[in-house]
Order: C-alpha cells, then sequence, then structure tokens
C-alpha cells in the first residue's frame, strides 16, 4: 500500500486556510482532482507523504464566459471546461475543444483545470491548447496575489514555477481578437495514452493576411511545452497558403529539443512535429473559412 | 487514525468510517462488499473500476474516499430498479457483450452517462463516450452493439 504515512488529509474551505497549511508544513501536497498524484503514489512517489490539502472545497471550481474571454477557477474539471466550450461553438477556441477531447470521460469529470497545468507535465494536451490561447494562471501565495503568462509556469519536466506554499487559483483565456481559429493535433499510440507529439495553433486573418500566429508544441518535443517563434515568424504575414504552412512545420524543428523515451525516439518526434504542425496548421485555416 | 464520512450508495445512506489513504473503491469493494467495481489497474488505466459520483463517470480507483464525503455513488449494483435490469445490462447479455465479464460493469457505467447525455448516439459517440475502459477479451464489437442496443430500448 502507498501513501503508507500519510497522518492528516485535510480539506479546508478557505484559501487563506490552505495558504496557512502550506506555510506551516512546507512538505504537505495540495491535492485537487489526485488523477496525477494517484499516478505518482502508484509509482512509490509519495511513499514518505504526510499531509494532503484537498483545495475541492474552496469554490473555485466556477467557470465565467463574457466579452473579454473566460476566467475559469483552478478546481473546475475538464468536463466543465469542455461544456462551456462547446456552448460557445467558435472557431477562435477550436483547439482548445481539440484538445479536451482528449482525455477520457472518467479523467474529464475528475481532473482539474489547476491539477493539470500545476504538474507541468509537457506530455498533457491541455496544456498545449492553453498555451496557444495566451492564457494567464493567477496565483495566491502569503505575500498576496500574482499572475504570470503560462508558459512561464512551466519550469523544467515536471517542475512548476511556483513558489513553496503558492497555489494556483485560476486561469483566464483572453478573447482571440479579429477573426481567429485555433487547432489542436496530437499523435499518441491510442486514445488511452500519453502524446508523442502534441501541436496547437492559434491563426488570425486581416485582409487575407495572417496578422498573428501561435504556435505550442508538447508531448515531449522538450522539458516543457514550447512555442516556435521561427514558425509564427513564417506565417506572420503570409497568406496561409500551403507553401506558407508547410515552411512554418519544417521551422518548428529548430525551436524544439526532443525527449527519448519508451514511446519515441527524438528524432522520430523532430520528424513527426513538423508534420503534425503542417497538419494542424491545414486544420486551423479550414476553421477561418 | 480512520475518519468518518457519509456517502450514499445506490440510494442508501452509509456513515463510514475509512482510512485516510483509502480509495473510493477500496471503501466500496472491501467495506460495502460492492463487487461491481474491479480492481484492475488501480491507477487509472483501465476503467473497470467505473462508477458515478453525482451523475458523473470517474475511475473510483483515483479518488480519495475522504475527498468524497457527502457524495451520491451508484454502482453497477444501482443501475437495476427492483429487480428489473437497467436497458444496458439486458442489452449486454443479448448482445453478447461480456466474456470475462471483467470489464463489464466499469463499461456499463461509462456507457450510462453517454446515454443519459445523449440518447441516440452513433457508432462513433459510442466508441469515444467508452474509451477510458479496456476490455482483454477484445469484445469491442459487440460491446459497441449492446450500447446500440440499449440506447433504441
Ligand atoms: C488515464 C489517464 C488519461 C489521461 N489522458 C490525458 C489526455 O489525453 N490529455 C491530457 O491532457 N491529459 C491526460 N491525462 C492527464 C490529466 O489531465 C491530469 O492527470 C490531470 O489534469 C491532473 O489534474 P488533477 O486535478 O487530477 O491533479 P492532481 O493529481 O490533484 O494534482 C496534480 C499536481 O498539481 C498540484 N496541484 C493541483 N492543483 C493545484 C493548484 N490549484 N495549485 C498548485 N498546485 C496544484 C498537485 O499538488 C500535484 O502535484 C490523463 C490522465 C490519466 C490518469
Ligand atoms: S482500476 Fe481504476 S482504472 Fe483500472
Ligand atoms: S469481457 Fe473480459 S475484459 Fe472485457
Amino acid at each position: 500500500m502507498a501513501l503508507q504515512n500519510l497522518k492528516d488529509f485535510h480539506r479546508p474551505g478557505a484559501v487563506e486556510e490552505v495558504l496557512a497549511l502550506l506555510s506551516e508544513n512546507d512538505e504537505a501536497l495540495v491535492l485537487a482532482g489526485g488523477t496525477f498524484i494517484r499516478g505518482l503514489e502508484a509509482r512509490g512517489l509519495l511513499n514518505g507523504l504526510e499531509t494532503l490539502v484537498d483545495i475541492r472545497r474552496l469554490g473555485l471550481d466556477t467557470i465565467r464566459v463574457d466579452a473579454d474571454g473566460i476566467e475559469a477557477g483552478a478546481t473546475a474539471t475538464l468536463a466543465k471546461l469542455q461544456r462551456v466550450v462547446a456552448a460557445q461553438n467558435a472557431a477562435w477556441l477550436g483547439g482548445l475543444a481539440d484538445a479536451l477531447d482528449c482525455p477520457p470521460l472518467q479523467i474529464r469529470n475528475t481532473a482539474t483545470l489547476g491539477g493539470c497545468l500545476a504538474a507541468s507535465c509537457p506530455f498533457f494536451d491541455i496544456p498545449t491548447a492553453l498555451v496557444a490561447l495566451d492564457t494567464e494562471i493567477t496565483i495566491r501565495g502569503s505575500d498576496g496575489e500574482r499572475r504570470l503568462p503560462l508558459p512561464e509556469l512551466f519550469f523544467g519536466l515536471f517542475a512548476n514555477a511556483l513558489e513553496p506554499g503558492e497555489l494556483i487559483t485560476g486561469l483566464s483565456i483572453p478573447h482571440a481578437a479579429g477573426h481567429s481559429a485555433g487547432a489542436f493535433g496530437k499523435l499518441g499510440a491510442h486514445a488511452n495514452v500519453l502524446a508523442i507529439v502534441n501541436v496547437a495553433v492559434q491563426l488570425t486573418v486581416d485582409g487575407g493576411l495572417c496578422s498573428a500566429a501561435c504556435v505550442a508544441l508538447g508531448g515531449g518535443v522538450a522539458d516543457t511545452v514550447v512555442r516556435s517563434p521561427a514558425a509564427e515568424a513564417i506565417l506572420t504575414g503570409s497568406k496561409l497558403d500551403p507553401a506558407a504552412l508547410a515552411a512554418a512545420g519544417e521551422a518548428v524543428a529548430g525551436d524544439i529539443q526532443p525527449l527519448s523515451d519508451h514511446q519515441a525516439s527524438a528524432e522520430y518526434r523532430r520528424a513527426v512535429a513538423k508534420v503534425m504542425t503542417r497538419r494542424t496548421l491545414e486544420r486551423a485555416v479550414a476553421r477561418l473559412a | 487514525m480512520k475518519q468518518m464520512i457519509s456517502l450514499e450508495v445506490n440510494g442508501e445512506a452509509h456513515e463510514l468510517a475509512v482510512e485516510k489513504n483509502a480509495t473510493l473503491l477500496r471503501v466500496l469493494r472491501d467495506q460495502l462488499g460492492l463487487n461491481g467495481p474491479k480492481r484492475g489497474c488501480d491507477s487509472g488505466g483501465c476503467g473497470c473500476c467505473t462508477v458515478h459520483v453525482d451523475g458523473q463517470a470517474v475511475y473510483s480507483c483515483m479518488c480519495y474516499a475522504l475527498s468524497y464525503d457527502g457524495a451520491s455513488i451508484t454502482t453497477a449494483e444501482g443501475l437495476a430498479v427492483d429487480g428489473e435490469l437497467h436497458p444496458l445490462q439486458t442489452s449486454f447479455i443479448e448482445a453478447g457483450a461480456v466474456q470475462c465479464g471483467y470489464c463489464t460493469c466499469g463499461m456499463m457505467m461509462a456507457a450510462k452517462q453517454l446515454l443519459d447525455e445523449c440518447p441516440r448516439p452513433d457508432e462513433e459517440q459510442i466508441r469515444q463516450g467508452i474509451s477510458g475502459n479496456l476490455c482483454r477479451c477484445t469484445g469491442y464489437a459487440k460491446i459497441v452493439e449492446a450500447v446500440k442496443m440499449a440506447s433504441e430500448r
């Protein structure tokens, strides 16, 4: 049995209580949906853990949509965001909708947005889609509140940039300006598996030319989700014609440092990252029509 | 030290003393004797522990029981009403969608949420709805057929 040393299981009702518990005990672990934590436990990585702080009684599970975009609490589930995104049925949210289709039903119903991001796992899909949407997170600590653009949260493989005692309380997805569409693509061995490569793109057009482009890649193309400035530079100002999409696909190779693991070699990831980028761009362009 | 929680399981209220590290799956099987939810991988990879929490399908092996104090749980045992089998159960029998049966209860609970939200799913939607559930007897064709059949009852 794992977690054999667990002594305290807290279920606080206020953020201040969570912050107090975390500042008293820097070994305490925040528990949200628990789907990542249970995986760590099953691998025997939490045998010494003594304190869990469940944050799902804080009322941080609301999602609000308005003209400025989407504001979601950290403990809103993936399923809840999926329902909100489906109801919007908007091209600019196309990439997020695609990514939210990936995890199985049971995970969507349990996993939270804050947990999905704090895990800093480059093989997850939703973080890649949120990076392409310029998502910002809100963090609370004993010194107050701060905001962070999403890529800066990802510090390294399974390492986030939170200070000890800090909590993600929510995230904001700004409404894409102008005529914008997104798409997301995942290469995985089968439905219930982590990505070998995933790509999320966001394209905005104005007068037939691409006025803004974001290309984000995950799934082990680096230690964290990364953006590809080279691909974005090729797309911006282009007509988004097949040659530009192909060139952008080729360009991502220079912005990634792929990992080799049991799923795929670095060379394979590099090769498929180019193809996946081009195909995902094609999907986004189709949605702009 | 155990901690007390209350759970409503298949319509019945329970006050339970549970270990701090216990999963919902462990409480359902080992404390309440409900063997519908199965312990397969015990870490989120197979789906045979699927139950509903407040109407939503979850892997009960991924849930710490203490987090679910006050929740309403439905297991496969709760599908039949007054001895009358649920359409999913009848269809799984008629379609021959059960071989060893280890995945069956989890499959039905995943399919139940699908049918609750989408009463007439097409094959693609059915396959998507049960994508978090593995069947090692490779009975997917008949499982999909059974869910389709249940949707038509
Ligand atoms: C079978 C399976 C299939 C999956 N498939 C996919 C998939 O296809 N695509 C995909 O993108 N993902 C997939 N996932 C991953 C899933 O999205 C994550 O496990 C989940 O989002 C983690 O969220 P959680 O709420 O369960 O986090 P938890 O397990 O509760 O926590 C994760 C980590 O974040 C910390 N944490 C949690 N909340 C906060 C917070 N608010 N502030 C600070 N720290 C916090 C915790 O301490 C812990 O370290 C899958 C997982 C499983 C088990
Ligand atoms: S036992 Fe829960 S998913 Fe396998
Ligand atoms: S019937 Fe044996 S695992 Fe599905």
